[in-house]
């Protein structure tokens, strides 16, 4: 092995071991200051002197040419490394001055049941942009396990699991009676009515999910209590039990159109796990309004070098499954026949 | 039952630990009478141990399908449910390694099955909990195994990189001597590794919409996969000429995955996306 070539092998050791360090440090700092660190321009040069590293190794090993599975898995590197610094904010300008292409890398927008929306906030900036097309949330919901349950301790630390059903009847056993749900709301609110207090379930927008509970004790005295999901109860003197009720939630969905020039192109329902893709960008269920479930929150993300990253991913596994598995595997058949 | 299971481990590496000294006991006494009782004796909880073994790895399975049948979803969303399914593989890799690999380790294996069920049945929270939104994905279920799949051939790299730095030579039987072995491991389970990574990435992009985010998690298992790599490039460059080296690469990446799978999860060091994962 010629000097060039050790020192082309020693250089790439030291960039592993370098990325290796680099990657624990980004682990300690956090994700958020991380992106910022590995976005920023020394890394830029690391990332840069890789490419240049690894499309070097390829020009001067010619094994890595001749055997398959190394060529696919230093290439597929090379495809995901190119993909990720066209996928930058860096990338993004570049291809702006390069290609007249501008387009948002990244950015959140908020949008609201009914209403059309193209504005985006930018990431790590006080800027909004414009999509070149319009989002309409026709609605937004979210979906819940079923059965959803009633938590139930007495005060000798004995606790039931009571599933949601209106006006069944449960036994807590001999000493403690029995317990019934009479009513559910989406949205409790309290109105009065001559000298009592009533409670209803408020059909304007808004969200405070409550169980209305009977609690028989065994002599026959029933109490009501109300149970919030998201004012988990005090226990008061005179109270037996603790109760709380808890939902676990299945999936946020974002029903939504797509408008250009006044007519929509598009629908999809977007769900965590199931992005909407169109026009050069991919859009995400990220957040929404935990008061009264009237807006959505979601992330887009522009689509530019994720091609070539994916098809880096694809020549990297393609190379390693060869080179490792696959081709001893044949070599193998290949001797049991002869 | 994983109490059983962990038990019937042990068990079955001390009588095969034992087995191992009594024949190597017998086969001193250049065949006496007595040396060849002992002999057969050894061979007797030699096969003991197996059948031990198995029937660890039987309780195990039933464990873990008793786990799913529970839960209603493939219980790998907790670290509960990893370590009760790495406990589980032991065994078939430890059987593949023998079956085609030719290599053995069949008494560590068995005390790392132990060591893996420890955590799940003394340290973890067993409580059944639903998916959330972001694991109700296709791609969860061969993200988490295939990783669950090579840390375990990772680990069985690791014993023998140590068994390597500590001198020794292969046991009788074994047509490998430990360097080779550990290369070979990591020869397996270094695609599953680049695979449970890729995966993991384009799942991050289908559910949080980046492939790559920089958590915690995530820079851990570049990193756990960068030392890998290292180890590759060095043994390229240098072959056997520097066989603890090649094993200190071995057991250091070992190390780097230990603390991706349990201190990232564990430590209030690492907040991240993948917190719900103990």
């Amino acid at each position: 092995m010629n000097r060039f070539k050790q020192a082309v092998l020693w250089i790439g050791l030291t960039l592993i071991i370098l990325l290796i360090f680099l990657s624990i440090y980004g682990a300690f700092i956090g994700a958020e200051r991380a992106k910022v660190f590995f976005n920023s321009l020394p890394l830029s040069f690391y990332w840069i002197a890789l490419i240049l590293l690894l499309i070097t190794g390829i020009w001067v090993f010619s094994r890595l040419i001749r055997i398959p599975g190394f060529l696919f898995m230093h290439a597929g590197c090379i495809l995901i490394l190119t993909g990720a610094v066209c996928g930058s904010q860096a990338g993004h300008k570049l291809q702006k001055k390069i290609f007249g292409v501008d387009k948002i890398p990244v950015g959140q927008m908020a949008i609201f049941e009914g209403e059309s929306e193209n504005r985006i906030a930018l990431e790590n900036s006080d800027r909004v942009r414009e999509l070149p097309f319009y989002l309409k949330l026709k609605d937004f919901r979210i979906e819940y396990y079923k059965p959803e349950y009633l938590y139930i301790q007495n005060r000798q630390g004995k606790s039931w699991k009571i599933p949601v059903e209106l006006n069944a009847e449960f036994s807590l056993g001999e000493n403690n009676g029995t317990v019934k749900i009479v009513r559910k709301f989406e949205n409790f609110k309290i109105k009065i009515e001559g000298d009592k207090r009533v409670p209803y379930d408020d059909p304007q927008p808004g969200s405070n999910p409550a169980l209305e509970v009977e609690i028989k004790s065994p002599n026959g005295q029933v109490v009501t209590k109300y149970v919030f999901e998201r004012f988990p109860g005090h226990i008061y003197p005179e109270d037996n039990f603790f109760l709380s009720y808890r939902r676990v939630i299945s999936e946020y969905i974002s029903e939504l159109q797509i408008i250009r020039n006044n007519e929509v192109v598009a629908e999809k329902d977007i769900e965590v796990n199931h992005p909407l893709h169109f026009g050069g960008y991919h859009l995400y269920q990220a957040d929404y309004d935990k008061q009264a479930g009237q807006y959505t929150i979601l992330t887009v993300t522009s689509d530019t070098g994720l091609g070539t990253v994916y098809a880096g991913y694809l020549m990297l596994c393609i190379g390693v499954f060869w080179h490792f598995w696959l081709r001893h595997i044949f070599k193998a058949k290949k001797a049991d026949g002869d | 039952m994983i109490y059983i299971a962990i038990a019937a481990y042990l068990l079955a590496f001390l009588t095969s630990m034992l087995a191992f000294i009594i024949r190597l006991f017998a086969t001193s006494m250049l065949f006496g009478r007595i040396g060849r009782i002992l002999y057969l004796f050894g061979r007797v909880l030699y096969l003991f141990g197996r059948v031990l073994y198995l029937f660890g790895f039987a309780v195990a399975v039933f464990a873990y399908g008793y786990r799913w049948y529970d839960v209603r979803h493939i219980p790998l969303q907790n670290l509960f449910e990893v370590f009760l399914c790495l406990g589980m593989i032991c065994y078939p890799v430890s059987w593949f390694c023998q079956r085609f690999l030719r290599i053995g380790g069949g008494f560590a294996d068995m005390l790392i099955g132990a060591i893996v069920l420890f955590p799940a049945g003394f340290v973890f929270n067993a409580q059944p909990q639903r998916l959330p939104p972001a694991l109700q994905s296709w791609l969860f279920a061969p993200h988490v195994a295939v990783y669950a799949l090579s840390y375990i051939f990772m680990a069985k790299a690791a014993l023998q990189a140590v068994r390597q730095l500590a001198g020794k030579m292969s046991n009788p039987g074994e047509k490998l001597p430990p360097e080779e072995a550990t290369y070979r491991m990591i020869c397996v389970g270094f695609p599953l590794l680049t695979l449970g990574l890729i995966l993991g990435s384009w799942w991050g992009k289908l559910a949080w919409g980046d492939y790559w985010g920089w958590d915690p998690k995530e820079s851990w298992s570049l990193a756990s996969w960068l030392v890998y790599v290292g180890y590759f490039h060095f043994r390229y460059m240098f072959g056997k000429k520097h066989p603890r080296i090649n094993s200190a690469w071995a057991i250091i990446g070992m190390l780097v995955i230990v603390v991706t799978l349990f201190w990232v999860n564990l430590s209030q060091l690492f907040p991240g996306l993948h917190s719900y994962a103990t």
